[in-house]
């Protein structure tokens, strides 16, 4: 099956990797997997007192998809509230990188970790 | 008829292998094409299509995880759909872990010692894992069968890893 030119473009040079500290309190780590394939991704995003995301990392192991829609949440988030990285859905990833149903379930593998990242940080500061 | 009536065997987790082999071969034979070269195009195509069902039950049975799987949706238990995300945190930190493991193996001054430590650690883990769903699936109450579908996902992610290693296995040896 052939990969679109920007999943190739992210898989080749995927954007943001790596690791933020998980325990900075500022510092919220969503992890999410699929028993189907067996992919496992890490989202972090570093997030200011006002809410913003200042800084997203991620590391994934998984087919090209899954690489590429993880990359492309950590440009997208960048800048956004904690309220608008969430609204990001998966439809959004799958059609910006041309996914094709088979792999619609790497988008919402990225989409889930967004999710699971918040969950993280709401958990960290009711602390 | 389900696949354990299917290969007269006991409908239970622990299968006899030999048994199921020999009953499935003996299935194989009654349908076997040759069998059907003078019966009519509808006899011939009812014997292929058995011929594959009887192959898709054989596969599944043969499977822990596949048969684990058929054993718990055959109860009637609401398997959560494949691509449903799989969200528990410190087992996923682990499967990173192990992976992060594997790829160091390549760069490692013991290439050979670091992947036996990598496949020992998988298979002792797989282990552990296979036999609380084993002892979940045979318990058989609601609670039981529901921590036996956790563990079969969880279980995949190692089944997938063991492919990796086998990847990484073969790629050492072409060097």
């Amino acid at each position: 099956m052939a990969y679109s030119e920007k999943v190739l473009d992210h898989y080749e040079n995927p954007r943001n990797v790596g690791s933020l500290d998980k325990n900075d309190p500022s510092v919220a780590t969503g992890m999410v997997g699929a028993p189907a394939c067996g992919d496992v991704m890490k989202l972090q995003l570093k997030i200011s007192a006002d809410g913003i995301i200042e800084d997203a990392k991620f590391k994934t192991y998984g087919c090209g998809s899954a690489i590429a829609s993880s990359s492309l949440v950590t440009e997208w988030v960048k800048g956004k509230t904690i309220a608008e990285a969430g609204e990001i859905k998966n439809t959004a990833i799958a059609e910006e990188l041309a996914l094709p149903p088979v792999k619609i379930h790497c988008s919402i593998l990225a989409e889930d970790a967004i999710k699971a990242a918040i969950e993280d940080y709401k958990t960290k500061q009711g602390k | 008829m389900n696949y354990f009536q299917l290969f007269g065997i006991e409908a239970s987790f622990d299968v006899d292998i030999q048994q199921l082999s020999s009953s499935y071969q003996t299935l194989q034979k009654s349908v076997h094409p040759d069998k059907f070269v003078h019966a009519s195009e509808q006899d011939q195509r009812i014997a292929v299509q058995k011929s594959a069902h009887i192959n898709d039950a054989y596969q599944t049975l043969k499977n822990p995880l596949l048969r684990a799987e058929y054993i718990l949706i055959e109860r009637g238990i609401d398997m959560p759909n494949e691509q449903h995300t799989f969200g528990d945190t410190s087992f996923l930190m682990h499967q990173m872990e192990l992976r992060e493991m594997l790829e160091d193996v390549k760069s490692s001054g013991d290439v050979d010692a670091a992947l036996l430590e990598v496949q020992n650690v998988l298979s002792s883990e797989y282990l552990q894992l296979s036999q609380m769903m084993r002892a979940q699936i045979i318990e058989n109450t609601a609670a039981s069968n529901s921590a036996a579908c956790d563990n079969l996902r969880k279980l995949k992610f190692y089944q997938k890893l063991n492919i990796e290693v086998d990847r990484l296995e073969d790629s050492l040896f072409d060097d």
